[in-house]
């Protein structure tokens, strides 16, 4: 078993230190108040004792706190009261994360997470690894994972493992670590030399250009860039309405909040909001440049490995045999430029909040992504076919009703504020038509040979690619409305669907007919693709795409 | 395809009535303390008696779906998967192929124990959402349907996909 990196157990020891700090600070400050034992001039003692607590605690924790790479298992051992060790089998490993931030840069410190599909957040985090021992780890569970599924694969008819040696035998000290990177022969090669003869060597896949790199920063809006601007707002109020109160002040703002007249506080909103568009967009800008600079993306063996990052650097591999669905996305302005991005879909938990779904391509020209997707899938060029036109009607009502609601409100707000002409709302109505119209003509589905395509949405259109051979339930839904019109949605349920962002594939408003044919294709196809994958062993992925 | 058993709905009714009283008892409470203690000014004489209307209307409503729901619900153990159709408003018609069952379980809620019902619960790998419930079996077919799918399941030999 092995122990994190000794750096851990200072930072362990600052984070326990700092949370217990607290504890007695709270119990004095609260006890004072109403027993005349304790005295609130205790404070600095107890608190540095409550620190020093919390500091040993961390300690201790770093020193109960042990990993180790055995044959068949990935060993985590941890807790100080609680003892919890933990075995994660190689097989059930989805990826494998190593995520680097400024400081850890600098000190050479990396936090390496590894991901399986089974509970709500990360399976293990080793929490400060050297660098060299996280690529280390992240090198020999990769070369273990494909390990098993190749003993699987060839149980039957092979003379592997030659000597009988089970495949981490060998100490894991001899295991040089390579902080340069370059390829050593790995000393398995002894104990099996006909699998693999020497370090299997990296092939890039697919690099974001700096061209891509700004277009994809350009292009992309991040809900996260106005919670942060959002953030930023609540806790600096003052200075960021000063800074509001000067910027509109060359329109004709107000000179302070206090004194202005309508005209002037009018000049005063619209510049501010011009403003907190501009700079929330700029945030988003940023945030996307600095998470996706140096994207690239590989191969080792079957596996899938990236990189990618400005400040705080993230690292991760991916089986291919894992991928559950592959997802093109792009929004209006990246149709506009005829460019998308495409994303694998795991079981696992990523690194973002985007959850098991990684960017293999963040940005690249729409056709050459379609390229991609077709290459990886082995899917044929989807020919998309539209849901019932009654949909559209569909829409068109929805959005009508969503249109009256707005009117209704700002006629409630006319009753208790002094605005006039609430009636001039009603120009929602406009923007009816064309919403319904763009969300029928975004909705599509293909029922392939080997694979169903799922077309949805406009503001962030979303084609996956789910092979019949990773569908978990097939639903058909129809509610009341639908069961008048008679049509119905699929919703086309896979492993890697469980979050919350990216919802559930659904073939939405087809007739009735379509949809239970593409149930029944889909049921059908489920059990021939079984068939067919237990005679050939076919991972459905081909990992060279580009 | 199989039905549930009819005292299922007792079970449903039941919850319908308990969470009907609880949302009722939130409304009519809420217009009461509304008029009574003069937060609301001059509130309109018929605040109470609408909020009691009100709270009366939704429990009939989730009484007619509790009792409509036993005539909606049906399954069956297929030869590839198991299915069930459900959903009073929205009906859902869901198969989950043997090969994809992670586990089963079989639960009795207190209420289930004294009606002598119980609930199998299959598991997937896919959303929480997929994973469905079958409830209103006697506690023989409960056991006889786990006792089932949990040979189903190894029988499909296969890949559980994750």
């Amino acid at each position: 078993m092995n122990r994190l990196h000794p750096f851990s157990a200072v930072v362990y020891a600052l984070r326990y230190g700092l949370l217990w700090l607290w504890v007695p600070f709270f119990l004095v400050t609260a006890l004072a108040g109403t027993v005349a034992a304790v005295s609130i001039a205790w404070l600095p003692v107890v608190t540095a004792l409550g620190f020093l607590f919390g500091a040993a605690y961390g300690v201790v924790y770093y020193y109960r706190f042990e990993y180790g790479i055995t044959p068949d298992t990935f060993d985590v051992a941890s807790g100080v009261v609680a003892r919890r060790s933990r075995e994660i089998p190689y097989r059930r490993i989805q990826n494998v994360d190593v995520r680097q931030g400024v400081l850890q840069r600098v000190l050479g410190l990396a936090v390496v997470t590894i991901e399986t599909a089974g509970g709500g957040n990360s399976e293990a985090a080793l929490r400060l690894v050297s660098k060299s021992e996280a690529d280390r780890l992240q090198h020999q569970i990769r070369r273990r994972t494909a390990g098993v599924d190749a003993d699987d694969s060839d149980r039957s008819t092979t003379e592997a493992s030659e000597d009988g040696r089970p495949v981490g035998d060998e100490p894991l000290d001899e295991q040089p670590s390579r902080v340069d990177g370059t390829a050593e022969a790995p000393p398995v090669s002894e104990t099996r030399p006909r699998r693999e003869p020497t370090e299997p060597s990296r092939k890039r896949l697919f690099a974001l250009d700096s061209r891509e790199l700004l277009l994809y920063s350009l292009t992309t809006l991040r809900p996260a860039a106005l919670a942060a601007v959002g953030f930023l707002f609540f806790f600096a109020t003052d200075t960021v309405l000063d800074f509001l109160v000067t910027l509109s002040q060359p329109f004709g703002g107000p000179q302070d909040l206090q004194t202005g007249d309508t005209q002037s506080y009018g000049v005063l909103t619209v510049v501010s909001m011009v403003n907190g568009i501009v700079i929330t967009y700029l945030v988003s800008v940023a945030y996307t440049f600095a998470t996706y600079y140096d994207f690239r993306l590989g191969r080792v063996d079957e596996d899938f490995v990236y990189e990618r990052g400005l400040l705080q650097r993230y690292s991760g591999s991916i089986p291919a045999e894992k991928v559950q669905s592959v997802t093109i996305t792009d929004n209006p302005l990246q149709r506009l430029i005829d460019y998308a991005g495409l994303w694998v879909e795991t079981a696992g938990y990523g690194p973002d909040s985007s959850g098991g779904s990684q960017s293999a391509v963040p940005m690249a020209r729409a056709a050459h992504v379609h390229r991609f997707a077709e290459n990886l899938t082995h899917v044929e060029t989807p020919a998309f076919a539209s849901p019932s036109p009654i949909a559209r009607r569909r829409y068109l009502v929805r959005y009508s009703l969503i249109a009256a609601v707005v009117v209704a409100a700002a006629l409630a707000l006319a009753q208790v504020t002094p605005l006039e002409r609430w009636y001039l709302a009603a120009v929602v109505f406009a923007a009816v038509p064309p919403a319904a119209h763009l969300r029928y003509v975004h909705l599509g589905y293909y029922v392939g040979e080997d694979h169903l395509v799922i077309r949805r949405g406009f503001w962030r259109r979303r084609t996956t690619v789910i092979p019949y051979f990773r569908i978990q339930t097939v639903s058909t839904r129809r509610s009341i409305f639908q069961r008048r019109l008679g049509i119905a949605s699929l919703v086309v349920d896979t492993a890697s669907s469980r979050t919350l962002f990216w919802d559930t594939p659904t073939i939405y408003d087809v007739d009735l007919e379509d949809a239970r044919g593409v149930h029944r294709t889909g049921r059908k196809r489920l059990q021939s693709a079984l068939r067919e994958r237990a005679r050939a062993d076919d991972a459905g992925f081909s990992v060279d795409f580009t | 395809m199989e039905r549930l058993n009819p005292r299922v709905r007792v079970v449903w009714l039941f919850l319908a009535v308990f969470r009907a009283g609880i949302v009722g008892g939130f409304l009519v409470g809420a217009a009461l303390v509304l008029s009574e203690t003069g937060l609301w000014a001059n509130s309109p004489d018929l605040l109470v008696p609408g909020a009691i209307g009100l709270a009366v209307a939704l429990g009939l409503v989730r009484i007619v779906v509790a009792w409509r729901r036993y005539a909606v619900w049906r399954f069956e153990v297929q030869d590839d998967g198991l299915y069930i159709e459900r959903g009073v408003f929205t009906r859902i018609k869901t198969v989950v192929p043997y090969v994809r069952v992670q586990h089963v379980d079989s639960r009795r809620s207190p209420i289930e124990r004294t009606t002598g019902l119980a609930t199998v619960v299959v598991y997937t790998a896919g959303s929480r959402s997929a994973d469905v419930a079958i409830p209103g079996l006697t506690p023989e077919r409960a056991e006889r349907l786990r006792e089932d799918l949990r040979r189903l399941a190894i029988e499909s030999e296969g890949e559980d996909a994750v």
